[in-house]
């Protein structure tokens, strides 16, 4: 059984506490670190990192201390293992794609999965996701159809969400419990059985194939109202608003003024979720649209397996390949710049609740 | 062989910020020391220390004669009671007192009977089956307590048990774990930044502040001899009136010494003067306690009553004195010394007096004070001047 | 409000009444449409196709479910408890496939699982399974549910970590005092109090479990012999409107499987208020 270790049983307190000689307050290091800015761009970066590591050691502070826990020696390295070896699932599909994004048809399937062959033919395919390959579309237009519907989709759901979120949290009007329990029903649905009776309704409707009948079911969430509303009932204080109305705020300049900034961490959680959904939403796209052009990259991605196994057109596997990989990135990306902002607490209480 | 002995205790986190410097503590077999300060001063992460929940940045612990610092805090044989009670949410009373003794294998039989038995003692036997939603704050409390003791710990810590039961409550469990404590007669170290429990409650009594020991005594050293500044307005509610002094060897009646208050001069009799001779002619800062100003119909101390309180057992005088207030009695409280809204002659000290004396706000009132009942510090220091 | 109100109407209650109106009605080539009442639910419930693919769908979440939960619970405690290095490194890691389109999942685990040439077969040969066709009739289902657990298991671990982190640090620094080994904190303190994410979890994977569709669609193109076309109740409900062009019938099951799929969400609800959760 692992026992606490001795004296300096902190050795990372006491080499920072020997690294700052001067400051003994976490004050004191971040003076520290202002007065080497001088306004020199480096040193904002070097700033922000400061910060970080701040944060991780407060982190490290406010857990508590592994050795509590009575481990035998090595099992901390079993779990790291374990960590990583799922990790490299988790990656394997990443790699192979990026690698393999690079090769020519031909290549994908002949040459080992994970490493690089010759002909470098990344750029070759790059260019390929700009042509109409036999029709089936071009990936460049798609791309932009996605971008489309996801940008204007999730930022209309999360500013629907945000309004009736605030209008169940702060508002009290007769039918407010019942509509919110119905809006919480309408989660229950699931979105498969829903999504044909639409497709059949655009039909009718003579809707098929119109970007607004994608984009606007995509702005109703009940996920993101549900979130909204849990959100605005911990960080929008009722008194501030009633101090607001006492004031002789109109309702809206009391949104917009007061409310909304509080708002703000809640908003961006269910925008990068209301943005998700929308990006990778396949179902709904296959139905609705049956021409290419309108198609979003999920729904193209698709259509471009199945005629790249029965087309006999090999070129298309290349394209599905590099056109997998350009769709990704940009989700991978916005996730990476975002993660501050996801509340993870805000998903869990959609969840716990 | 003190039951709880700390040596040089020092703890620095990992962000560089420094919460308890060289703390050298003595805690005797049965004794309870309290350990006192305004948040922040390091007495919760002592505990902790002592606990085994909180990394040694450097110093030691003992247990009698053993170090345990490299002593997992599952085989210190310590008992704590948190201050939020951390009390297993989802098991019944019964458990959560009696889980320590799952943990430890015991006979079902065995485990009953001392759950029953420190259930008894705490007046819990009719909850046993309750969970802690279902109970009040003084009754989780003493389901807390209940876990700690049953399992018969050679050390007893806790960390503000009290802070988060109402004024009423407090007062009544003050004597309850004291009650407790005697009956179980471990070691116990308390914390709390109150200073009325520390002193009604504690055998000795130590005051920490900013991480660093002010004062470790009984509870009538700490009134009557305060180390220093901090201790002396800390200690003693409502606290020291604290004023810059001139020291100067004429006084009002030939050439005896006098503390020159403003425009004022208090005679000081022979015994205190040699006390504070170093001092001579010099600035020295002098602490009045509240309850030591009597109302004089005669010569004394003149100031003007600004505000008076009457509580029915007594009144107090919010006065203005024509002297310079020391600023570093706000270093006794949390909150930084404010300016009173009421610029100008806000009231600079407070009396003590008997119920009866009329007092109106507004008039003169002269008190007195007996010199052998004046406390002199180090302008400079904040220490206490030792003759 | 009223936006989201007029949107809701509209987008969620005037298409399921259309459904059920159309699913009433039968659509011949030569007659035109004609009202015929339940004989589409008659139909539907009495193919054994749809059914077929409604037990596939449940047996597969119940197998995919508790794996990937025991996984990413797994992970959401070693995590929480800060017993593996790199552990905010780890959890980004785990969380990226949250990122990937269903589509470019299965896109790309259908290349490495190729039966030919796919890079996982080779690894298997490496191992001595060799001939291992992962688009097998036996084994496609497997593969389906490494696909969606690739997908799915960070999504569920961050969640599960976050309800982890809300158990009060004092209570389990108790439960150190108390000399609780590692595994009894875990089991009989944490694991209790994080119940009510557990069982949330349970219920919108299970929505989502009986709804699956693209995994199989898309490993269709790639292998069309494994996959049938009802091989889960959705891909049935597609077919029949799209490919067969019977949208009637279609609708009919879409109502169908939509009462299924709220019944199984529903009870699992009551289930969990019932257990009484731990507020």
């Amino acid at each position: 059984m692992t026992e606490l270790k001795g004296r300096d049983a902190d050795p990372a307190a006491s080499q920072s506490a020997a690294a700052l000689p001067g400051p003994t307050s976490a004050e004191g290091a971040r003076r520290q670190g202002r007065a080497s800015e001088g306004g020199m761009g480096r040193w904002v970066g070097a700033r922000r990192r400061a910060a970080r590591k701040q944060e991780r050691l407060e982190e490290q502070d406010s857990a508590i201390p592994v050795e509590l826990y009575g481990l035998r020696r090595g099992t901390v390295t079993l779990l790291t293992t374990l960590a990583f070896l799922f990790a490299i699932f988790t990656l394997v599909p990443i790699a192979w794609i990026v690698i393999n994004s690079t090769k020519t048809q031909a290549n994908i399937f002949e040459t080992f999965g994970f490493w690089f062959a010759s002909p470098f033919s990344f750029f070759h395919n790059f260019s390929l996701l700009f042509q109409n390959v036999d029709g089936y579309g071009t990936y460049i237009q798609w791309f932009g159809n996605t971008a489309l519907y996801a940008v204007i989709g999730g930022v209309g759901a999360t500013a629907l969400s945000a309004f009736a979120g605030y209008g169940f949290s702060r508002f009290s009007f007769r039918s407010s419990k019942v509509l919110f329990y119905l809006t919480l029903a309408a989660l229950l649905v699931p979105i498969t059985a829903l999504t044909l009776p639409l497709y059949l309704t655009y039909a009718k409707a003579h809707l098929i194939n119109s970007i607004w009948g994608m984009i606007l079911p995509s702005m109703i969430s009940p996920v993101g109202i549900y979130l909204m509303k849990l959100y605005t009932d911990i960080s929008v204080p009722r008194e501030l608003i009633d101090a607001a109305r006492i004031d002789g705020g109109g309702e809206a300049r009391i949104f917009f003024r007061v409310a909304l900034p509080l708002m703000v961490p809640g908003l961006m959680t269910v925008l990068l979720i209301s943005v998700v959904a929308v990006w990778n939403n396949y179902f709904l796209p296959l139905l609705i649209f049956n021409v290419n052009t309108k198609y979003p990259l999920t729904v193209g991605l698709g259509l471009w397996s199945e005629r790249a196994q029965n087309s006999g057109n090999a070129q298309l596997f290349p394209m599905v390949v590099i056109g997998g990989l350009v769709t990704i990135i940009p989700l991978i990306v916005l996730f990476l710049l975002l993660q501050r902002y996801w509340r993870g607490g805000l998903l869990l209480g959609s969840i716990a609740n | 062989m003190a039951a709880i002995s700390t040596r040089e205790l020092t703890k620095v986190y990992a962000t560089g910020v420094k919460a308890l410097d060289a703390l050298d503590l003595d805690v005797a077999d049965g004794e309870f020391v309290v350990l006192v300060g305004p948040s922040g001063c390091g007495k919760t992460t002592a505990l902790r220390m002592v606990a085994g929940l909180e990394r040694i940045t450097s110093g030691t612990i003992s247990f009698g004669d053993r170090v345990v610092n490299d002593v997992s805090p599952r085989h210190r044989d310590v008992a704590m009671v948190f201050q939020n009670y951390a009390l297993y949410p989802h098991l019944s009373v019964y458990q959560n007192i009696g889980f320590a003794l799952e943990n430890q294998k015991v006979a079902k039989a065995e485990r009953d009977r001392r759950i029953r038995a420190a259930a008894g003692v705490l007046g819990l036997g009719d909850l046993l089956g309750r969970k802690p939603k279902q109970l009040s704050g003084g009754q989780r409390q003493r389901v807390a307590m209940g876990r700690a003791i049953v399992r018969e710990p050679s050390v007893f810590l806790m960390d503000e048990p009290l802070s988060n039961l109402d004024a009423k409550l407090r007062v009544q469990m003050r004597s309850e774990v004291l009650r407790v404590h005697r009956s179980i007669g471990a070691a116990t170290l308390y914390v709390t930044h109150d200073q009325t429990e520390a002193m009604t409650m504690g055998d000795r009594v130590a005051v920490l502040q900013a991480g660093v020991l002010q004062q470790y005594d009984t509870p009538r050293a700490l009134y009557d001899r305060p180390a220093n500044v901090f201790v002396a307005t800390f200690i003693g509610s409502p606290a020291m009136n604290l004023y810059e002094a001139g020291l100067s060897a004429d006084g009002a009646s030939g050439s005896r010494p006098a503390a020159v208050l403003g425009s004022q001069r208090l005679d000081l009799p022979a015994p205190v003067a040699a006390h504070v001779a170093a001092y001579q002619g010099r600035k020295v800062i002098v602490g009045i306690r509240p309850e030591d100003l009597v109302v004089s119909s005669g010569p004394g101390l003149v100031t003007e009553a600004r505000i008076v309180e009457v509580l029915g057992s007594e009144q107090h005088v919010y006065f203005w004195l024509d002297a310079t207030p020391a600023t570093q009695a706000a270093a006794a409280t949390d909150e930084p010394a404010e300016a009173g809204f009421l610029v100008g002659s806000a009231p600079n000290g407070m009396a003590r007096i008997d119920p009866h004396t009329p007092v109106k706000p507004g008039a003169r009132v002269t008190f007195t004070v007996d010199p052998e009942r004046l406390y002199f510090f180090d302008p400079d220091t904040g220490q206490a001047i030792t003759g | 409000m009223v936006p989201f109100l007029v949107g809701f109407v509209l987008f969620m209650i005037v298409p399921l009444v259309y459904a059920i109106y159309t699913s009433l009605y039968t659509t011949k080539i030569i007659g035109g449409t004609v009202f015929s009442g339940a004989s589409n639910y008659t139909q539907t419930l009495q193919s054994s196709q749809f059914w077929s693919g409604v037990v596939r769908v449940i047996i597969y979440a119940a197998i995919q479910i508790p794996v990937m939960l025991a996984i990413a619970f797994f992970f959401a405690c070693v995590f929480d408890l800060g017993v593996a290095k790199f552990g905010r490194t780890f959890r980004t890691i785990f969380f990226i496939p949250f990122a990937v389109p269903a589509v470019v999942g299965a896109v790309m685990w259908s290349f490495l699982l190729e039966p030919q040439f796919g890079p996982m077969v080779h690894l298997a040969n490496a191992f001595g399974f060799s001939g291992t066709n992962f688009f097998s009739p036996s084994l496609i289902l497997p593969s389906i549910i490494v696909i969606v657990i690739w997908e799915w298991t960070g999504y569920n671990m961050v969640i599960l970590y976050t309800a982890l982190k809300s158990v009060p640090r004092d209570v389990v620094e108790a439960a150190i005092l108390d000399d609780t080994p590692l595994w009894r904190i875990i089991v009989r303190i944490k694991l209790p109090l994080v119940r009510p994410a557990i069982v949330m979890l349970i219920f919108l994977n299970t929505i989502g479990a009986l709804q699956l569709f693209t995994e199989p669609l898309i490993l269709s193109y790639f292998e069309t012999g494994a996959v049938s076309a009802n091989y889960t109740p959705t891909l049935y409900l597609y077919n029949t409107a799209i490919a067969a062009d019977q949208t009637n019938l279609a609708a009919a099951g879409a109502v169908i499987l939509g009462l299924v799929i709220v019944v199984i969400s529903t009870a699992s609800l009551l289930f969990r208020r019932r257990r009484g959760e731990f507020s």
